[in-house]
């Protein structure tokens, strides 16, 4: 049963990188500059995928000439951002519309910490201490997250490795966001809003009632598809 | 260098210009120079709390644009001679608020010799509230024992260790928990979040419990800051508050449950 499940499509929630074109605001077009890093590198150009950030209020027919001239180039854009004024002209040129919405708002503390590229071996666990507040998004790439002390209601704390809490549990955690079905999390006291491994998911009202405030730890299971909890007590 | 005391709570109604104003007067009581500042311009109300409603000519926005001195806008408390007070402007908005401008003012403030500058917060996250607390060097985040105040109050909290110019440069604002609208009976009941819980949540230090009581509603509507009505539990309760933020210790009050007689416990009641 199991091995069938494994077959069958689902919808995971996945975090891309995607780089950012930002559109200064008070220049009219990116003709010039675009032709210049085409020049440079195009097959760089071709190959990414590039998510286009025009400012607020510039005229309409100068992002439609923005997206063909970037169509010529064989640039890969694959859609608008910014502001939601935008969405329209996206779905007219029969592009994505990103919201940057739900993401964080601006100014917000927002930590991403990247392996710095000159440590080949062990990425290092990314350590931060607590109370985490509400409203605060931190986000461990490529490595596991430590936090030491609380996370308060609101608060939100990823890691693509493992996430570990040495405190209270309140907010939302997810570990594995990039895939990694084998990450886990390890809590001390387990009281989450929304608990996500490698993007199964569980919000807190199907979290098993015996598991609450207990030291807890969660995976998958074998079949990848359920999170798999454990107490030792 | 004068201190500057941020009043906020993200959440609105929870007795943030109620808290300013028995602050400020507390901290001028206990002899301190203090002028305690309204941020919530467009809604103003800290004069009225204050009782000072019919002496304001002009305000902290007008003094940002340079329209009058700070002298002219500075309305000395006639109860206390220690104490003044800045009223926000009425008819501007949040945007008249620049980092420049209230830096300027701050600095005016302590140049005039006040050593403690209370700000008194807008509810929400956005500018005004932001401006308030960004060169707080002390915060007091009042709470309501209800869970949507809470989360509010841990909300401001990241904001404050964030965003605050202390935050910026790598320290830290001091923060203080103010406790307000506290009923021992109904925490008994379980209506309500008990103090522990609210410490809890929030991990920042107590300063104070306000219980609910009727004296605040009369002191704002006369215009008096509570904690200048001695008789009244909150009042008292207000003068602990600012006792422990100046370092000295205190018992809680107000906290424990009334002792019921006979007579109530038979027949039910309060």
């Amino acid at each position: 049963m199991s091995e069938q499940s494994t077959q069958t499509p689902r919808i995971r929630a996945n975090r891309f990188s995607l780089m950012t074109l930002e559109w200064p605001d008070g220049i009219e077009d990116l003709d010039a500059w675009l032709q210049t890093q085409c020049n440079k590198a195009p097959a760089l150009m071709a190959e990414i995928a590039l998510v286009l950030k025009p400012p607020a209020g510039i005229d309409e027919t100068a992002i439609h000439r923005a997206v063909g001239f970037m169509r010529r180039l064989n640039i890969g854009l694959i859609g608008l951002t910014g502001d939601s004024a935008h969405r329209v002209i996206a779905e007219s040129l029969g592009i994505a519309w990103i919201s940057g919405q739900n993401v964080t708002e601006p100014g917000d503390a927002v930590t991403v910490d990247a392996v710095p590229a000159s440590v080949p071996s062990i990425a290092q666990a990314m350590v931060v201490e607590g109370p985490i507040r509400s409203g605060v998004q931190i986000y461990a790439k490529d490595r596991d997250l430590v936090v030491w002390g609380q996370v308060s209601a609101g608060a939100e704390i990823m890691a693509d490795g493992h996430v570990h809490v040495y405190g209270r549990l309140l907010g939302r955690v997810a570990a594995g966001v990039s895939g990694g079905s084998d990450a886990q999390i390890f809590c001390q006291q387990f009281e989450p809003t929304l608990v996500s491994v490698a993007g199964i998911y569980a919000s807190s009202e199907q979290v098993p009632e015996t598991l609450w405030s207990a030291t807890v730890r969660v995976g998958l299971d074998a079949s990848g598809q359920t999170l798999n909890y454990q107490t030792h007590e | 260098m004068a201190t500057v005391v941020t009043v906020t709570s993200g959440k609105g109604g929870v007795g943030k210009t109620t808290s300013s104003a028995a602050i400020a007067a507390g901290l001028a009581k206990a002899g301190h120079r203090t002028v305690v500042i309204d941020f919530d311009v467009g809604l103003r109300n800290l004069d009225l709390i204050m009782g000072v409603e019919r002496r304001v000519v002009f305000d902290f926005v007008n003094v940002i644009t340079g329209e009058a001195t700070l002298n002219q806008a500075l309305i000395q408390d006639k109860r206390i001679d220690n104490l003044s007070i800045l009223a926000a402007s009425q008819t501007k908005d949040k945007d008249a608020l620049t980092e420049d401008g209230v830096e300027k003012v701050l600095q005016e403030l302590a140049d005039t010799g006040f050593e403690y500058i209370v700000c008194d917060s807008p509810a929400g996250i956005e500018k005004g509230a932001t401006m308030a607390l960004h060169f707080a060097d002390h915060a007091i985040i009042v709470t309501n024992p209800e869970v949507s105040s809470v989360r509010d109050s841990d909300r401001i909290l990241g904001i404050l260790q964030s965003k605050s110019k202390r935050a910026k440069e790598g320290g830290k604002v001091a923060e203080h928990l103010l406790v307000t609208r506290y009923d021992p009976d109904r925490v008994d009941q379980g209506e309500m979040l008990s103090k522990e819980d609210v410490c809890d949540i929030l991990a920042v230090d107590l300063i104070g419990v306000i219980p609910e009581s009727k004296a605040v509603l009369k002191a704002s509507n006369t215009g008096v800051p509570v904690i200048l009505d001695a008789e009244s539990d909150a009042g008292q309760a207000y003068d602990d508050a600012v006792a422990r933020f100046l370092g000295e210790e205190r018992p809680m009050r107000f906290v424990d449950l009334k002792k019921r007689g006979l007579l109530s416990r038979m027949f039910g009641g309060d």
